[in-house]
Order: structure tokens, then sequence, then C-alpha cells
């Protein structure tokens, strides 16, 4: 996958925006830094651990978006999880002041702040990437609840064409084919490359081609059509389970993160 | 106000109706004087073949056979008994006298009728232009005596007029009197026009009718005639390079040839019909001496050839645009007024536009995020709201309606008896049929039809597209293609 095709951001205005943002809070971070010594307790210290706090509790707010639908639609919201999100993360940053955190739960926010960031980045590479190439590189577009149903009918549209045909293709097909066509075969390679594969699967069908009559290389051709089909649908069922998937790794450590940043601030009050 | 009709009355109202809605017996149907107007050597031929879209029907008096604003299919023509015409400003104070009125007797004069109605007798026709036209019904048409009609559907109407040309004349004549000289008026090009050349006009006009797939004008050949719509659909391409390019397409009250014609030029496309298509046409000498000494015209029709050229130009620089019109005439995308589509190379697959769908609609999704596919673009299975939504027709109790001046077809559930003739009769299957966990009283599981309604009511518009978080879901008209080749790219 073209990691910068897929990381272009679709508002770029808003991402240049965000960078101004950014660059506006790492200015102030110098000047307070240039001023004396750095609390992140006090003064600039705080007020950037004020914004982290803001930022992230926005972030973990996103699930409730179709509640907002009156204020703006959701692709607003998409986009201001994503930006806000990462600036919180910044702004994390520098009220630490760069400097490693001392306890166990400054340190679990530290890692898990840094985690969220990691797993909502890559998200969003998923999620540029992996629609462009299932829709630029398959014919078939399926839902991914429908797949088991799909392949059943795929198999059982092989079945038909084999009938009547020679032994060796019966053969073949009982042995190597039916049991590939049956069941499901998710691979990561489809992440790289939505064919990966498709040339090996095949290989042998085709070399059967010359080893058979006149009809059952019809027959052969069909199936390897049948064969391409299911393989589309493995490479479906790998993306977009990843599409959905992804988000075991992204919104668990959120909301532990979130329950972590309630205690922070507690402490931070109360002591 | 009386309260709402109980849904099992509905029911048994509309299967008391179907039990009627028999085809007309082939012996009655062949003494009926419209039956008698097909030529006798082939007419047994011809009503084999519409029987099946033919039915009589009796209305006793009061009833409406028609009611103004809904859809209609069908000619009507009265075989027994006497109608009335009401305005809809008439209808009201009509009603009133039904209501008054004495036991009918056997002729209309036995009661006083109200002022300023059209009667109507054996052997009248109404009906037609609506079902010609495609557009809603004008005027409602009730019973004034025990009535009994017989219900020509449009199938059967087009083969009528096919092979008998005194009933088309009828037809023409009709729609010259009371219809052309009102559609001719819309076409900016009449604007100015004085009565007696419109009326010269609506005299010599000829009315076509084409079958799906024929051309009406070719592209390089002398344009020699003005063309309006009347019904059905027109495309209009052009050949680039070899390829046959969609530009646009004509809906009813849509026109082409003026410019040709008044500067003396070919055809710059091609007209097909896309459907079965009605045409006006107007010859070369009818529209030269009707606006040809209008000083402004030419210059308007200049800017308008110039146009046409730019257009001609966008096209074949971005012929995919063409394409995607293409398979908008192909799958009936045309027809729609707010059409469903989803960029899958954008598109994560969350169904987030399904749950807002169906949170917004009672936990029930009104469509399926599946369909055809065109290039990047997935046609959902979701409601077109068609300009000429031909699922009103035949709704027994009303349910499926669009409101005047309203976007949205819309289904009432608790108006809806579930008797599936929506789902049966749109071209595209975007309605639905879903049980509502009733039970009905003679054990059948109850059933309501469902379709896209564009979240009527809801102020932020459709939830699908408001919900998708990556601004996939898309709603577009045809009717614009500047906007479709800027959103479709």
């Amino acid at each position: 996958m073209r990691i910068a095709a897929a990381l272009r951001p679709k508002q770029p205005r808003v991402f240049l925006a965000s960078l101004g943002v950014l660059v506006l809070l790492a200015a102030a971070h110098a000047i307070g830094l240039a001023r004396g010594r750095f609390d992140p307790g006090r003064g600039l210290g705080l007020a950037f651990g004020i914004l982290a706090a803001a930022g992230y509790v926005f972030a973990a707010a996103y699930p409730w978006r179709r509640r907002a639908a009156r204020l703006a639609p959701a692709r607003f919201w998409t986009q201001a999880h994503v930006y806000v999100g990462g600036l919180a993360v910044a702004a994390a940053l520098l009220h630490s002041g760069f400097v490693w955190p001392h306890g166990l739960v400054d340190t679990a926010l530290l890692l898990l702040s840094g985690w969220t960031t990691f797993t909502g980045f890559l998200g969003v590479w998923l999620q540029k990437g992996i629609p462009a190439r299932l829709t630029e590189g398959l014919r078939v577009e399926v839902l991914l609840e429908r797949i088991p149903e799909l392949r059943a009918r795929v198999v059982a549209a092989a079945d038909a064409c084999i009938a009547g045909a020679g032994d060796v293709l019966r053969r073949h097909y009982r042995q190597e084919l039916r049991p590939r066509l049956e069941r499901p075969h998710p691979a990561l390679s489809y992440l790289i490359e939505v064919r990966a594969g498709r040339d090996r699967a095949l290989e042998p069908l085709r070399r059967l081609a010359s080893f058979v009559a006149a009809p059952d290389k019809a027959r052969i051709d069909d199936l390897i059509g049948l064969h391409i089909e299911k393989l589309e649908l493995d490479a479906h069922l790998t993306l977009q389970r990843l599409l959905r998937g992804w988000l075991v790794l992204h919104a668990p450590p959120a909301a532990v993160l979130l329950g972590l940043l309630a205690f922070h601030v507690f402490s931070a009050l109360w002591y | 106000m009386s309260g709402p009709v109980p849904k099992e009355q509905l029911r048994q109202a509309y299967e008391a109706r179907l039990r009627l809605l028999v085809p007309a017996d082939v012996a009655e149907l062949a003494r009926l004087p419209l039956i008698q107007l097909i030529p006798e050597k082939i007419r047994p031929n011809v009503i084999g073949k519409i029987q099946k879209y033919t039915h009589f029907l009796d209305f006793a008096p009061g009833q409406a056979v028609v009611s103004a604003g809904e859809w209609s299919d069908s000619v009507y023509a009265i075989v027994r008994g006497a109608a009335v015409v009401l305005e809809p400003a008439q209808e009201a104070p009509w009603k009133a006298v039904m209501r008054g009125a004495p036991p009918p007797g056997p002729a209309p004069t036995s009661r006083p009728a109200p002022p300023r109605v059209q009667t109507l007798g054996v052997g009248d026709l109404f009906g037609d232009r609506s079902a010609l036209s495609r557009f809603p019904v004008a005027a409602t048409v009730s019973a004034w005596t025990p009535l009994r009609v017989l219900r020509v559907r449009l199938p059967a109407l087009r083969m009528l007029t096919a092979v008998a040309p005194e009933l088309k004349k009828r037809l023409d004549q009709r729609y010259r009197e009371e219809t052309l000289a009102h559609q001719l008026r819309r076409v900016g090009l009449f604007a100015e026009v004085d009565e007696a050349a419109l009326q010269r006009l609506r005299e010599r006009a000829k009315l076509l009718a084409f079958s799906p797939g024929q051309i009406v004008a070719r592209e390089g050949t002398l344009a020699d005639s003005f063309y309006m719509v009347r019904g059905g659909y027109l495309k209009v391409s052009v050949d680039v390079g070899g390829a046959d390019l969609a530009v646009t397409y004509l809906r009813p009250g849509d026109f082409a040839g003026e410019t040709a014609i008044l500067l003396d030029e070919r055809w710059p496309f091609t007209l097909q019909a896309v459907e079965h298509a009605e045409l006006v046409r107007l010859e070369h000498e009818d529209m030269v001496a009707a606006v040809g000494d209008k000083p402004r015209l030419k210059d308007r029709l200049w800017d308008e050839a110039l146009a046409r050229l730019k257009t001609r130009g966008v096209v074949a620089r971005n012929p995919v645009a063409s394409e995607y019109l293409q398979m908008a005439l192909e799958t009936g995308l045309v027809h729609g007024e707010s059409v469903l589509l989803i960029d899958l190379s954008t598109c994560t697959r969350c169904d987030d536009c399904v749950q807002a769908c169906a949170d917004t609609h009672g936990g029930q999704p009104v469509f399926i995020r599946e369909g055809k596919r065109y290039r990047n673009w997935l046609v959902p299975t979701a409601c077109y709201q068609c300009t000429d939504p031909v699922c009103l027709v035949d709704c027994p109790t009303g349910a499926i309606r669009r409101e005047v001046s309203t976007l949205e077809v819309t289904i009432d559930a608790p108006t809806c008896i579930g008797c599936s003739n929506c789902a049966t009769r749109c071209p595209w299957n975007n309605i639905v049929m879903v049980e509502t966990g009733s039970v009905r009283k003679d054990g059948k599981p109850e059933e309501v039809a469902v379709k896209c309604d564009l979240c009527h009511g809801r102020a932020e518009g459709p939830a699908c597209v408001s919900a998708c978080p990556h601004g996939s879901a898309v709603r577009i008209s045809f009717k614009d293609m500047a906007a479709v080749r800027s959103v479709l790219r």
C-alpha cells in the first residue's frame, strides 16, 4: 500500500490549520522554557495539561457523534476526532516537559497515549488505503456477513460445473480444489496486494488444461472464474475484518487511558 | 373529521375489489364501441392480447373512479351510467350534494347537478392524458349514477392506439384541444407567440409514439423538426471518435431542435427513445412562421448553440461522465429525484449508514447496502424517489403517496395493508415487504411495505448521508448533469 497516498489528508486546510496549532503550542512551550523553570503543575505546564485532558475527553466522545448530528454531520466529527486527538497527545507531551514521568500511573498514561495515537494513525492508514484497494483491485463487492453464503454458492456452482467431467478433472476437483473453495482462507498478504497468491492458486488448474479433453477445458475455464471469485471473497473477508478489527487495538486502551486520566486529574487536584 | 379507517376494514375492501379486478370478459369486450374501432380482421387477435390489461369496474353513485393528484396508468371508458368531472375546488360542494341527494334515479336529470361540472356518459373516455403523459390526475371523476367502466391499462392503450387510428385520432384531438397549447406556452420560445399562431401550431402539430431504442433524430442529418417530449424519456448522445457518448436526456416537457431548424443547421446530436416515448413534432415551416420574425430570438439561439458545443466538448474530454449517464439511462437512475450512491473507494464498510437508517425508522433499515456497481460507485437498493412514481399506481388505501410539490414518496405504515402492489410495481425492487410481528385474522403474518423516504421530517436530512463518517454516501439527481459530473468524477 502506498503510505503517502493513503495518508493524504481529505481536508488539506484542516490539516494545515492543525499543523499551525501544533507549531503555536511548540512555540509557546519554547517561550515558557526560555522564561524559566518548567513545572507541569503550574502555569504553562498546567495549561498544556488541561488542553490535553480536554482533547482526550473530546476524542473519547466520538461514539456519541450521532447525538450531535444536528450540529454537524458525522464526517466533521471524524475529522475532529483525528486532529483533536493528535493535538491532545502533543499537548500531553508538552505538559510532561518531555521528561520521562515518575510513578506507575503517569508512566502508564504516557505509554497508553502513545499506543492510542499509534493505533489511531494505523486506523487512519487502514481506512484510507483498504477501501481504495478493494475497489480498484477486485470485481466483486460483498457485505461481510454474506461472505459465507456467497462462498457456499461458489461451491454449489463448482459442483454443478464438474458434473459430467472426466476422471482427471473430477479427481483434482475433489482432492485439491473443492477443499480450497469450501473453507475461508484469509491472509494478511491481501493487505499488501489484493490479488496476492492468485497466480499460484490458479496454476494447477491452468496446467491441468493441457491434459484434458476439450469439454473439460471449458469446465476448467469456468472453475478458474469461480476460484477467482472465491479468492476475492477471501480478500474481502481479510480486509473488511481488518477494517472493523483494528478498533480492538484502539478503543479499549483508549478507555483505560480515560480512566487513568480521571485518576491523574483527581490526584493532582486532591494532592 | 373522522378517525382513521381500521386496517382490517381496508384490507377487506381491497380484497373485495381484487376479486373484481379480473381480466375483462372477451365477449363483453368485443361488444364495446371502443373495441369496435379495431379493424375487424385483426380484432380477435388484438382482444386476446389486451384482455389481461382490461377490467370492468362498477362504482356506486358518489364513489370516485380517479382522484385529483393521484397517479394513474389507465384510461377509462364509460360502459353504463354517468360520471362527473370535478376540479379540486368543486369536490366539497359535490360531496355535499351527494350526501343530501335522493336515492339514485334512472337518469342524471332526476336530481339537480351541482353547478359548473362536466358530465360524462356512455362511450366517453377519461384518464388518457395522465396515463400517456405520466402526470398526476388533474381532476376527480366520480360516479353520478351507478357506473360501469372499462379500465384499460397503458400496455393495452398503446396497442389500441397502434391498431385503431380512429381511437388515436380521438385521444390526440383531446390532447390537442385541452393540453397542448398550455405545454407549448411553457416552452420559452413560444412565450411571445400570439394566440392565432399558437392555434395554428396546435392544429398542425403531429403527435407521435416511439418504441424503446427507436431513433428520433440522427446526428448530422438535416434538422427539419422540433420535438417536445409528452411522455417517456429520450437519450441525447453525440458521436465522439466513433463512440456514442450520452450527453444528457430529455424528460416530459423538455424539447429539442429549435436551434438547429431556426439556424438551418444539422442535428448536433442523436435523439433516441429510452423507453416508450410520446412526442409532439412541429415542422420546419411551422416553426419559422411562428417565431422566425422575432428579433432577439436569433441571438438567444446562437447562445444556446454555443452552450451545446461547450457541453459536447466537456463530454468529449470527460467520457466517464457520459458513461455514468449511459449507466443511469440503462438502470433507470434518470427517473430518480434523489438517488443514493456510495463511493466504494472511501467507504470503510462500517454500516454506520444502515445503522443510522434503522435508528431513524424504528429499528428497521429501509435500504440495503447492496446493489449494482459502476466503477467505484455502488447503487444501493434504496428508493430513487422517481419523478414518475409508478409504485403509487394501484395502492388500494393511498398508504404510499407523494404530497404535492414534495420530493419524498412516503408510506404510511398504519394505512398499509401489505398487499405488495407497490413492491411488485417498482421496476428497481427498491420496496421491501417486512413482517410487523403481528398476525392477521386469517392467520397469515401481517406485512407492511417499507422504502426509503429521505428521512422525511428529519431536520438534518437523510440519516445515511449525515451518518457516514467519510462522506462516502451522497445523494444526487441526474436532472443536474453539471452536478453529476462534479460528483461522479
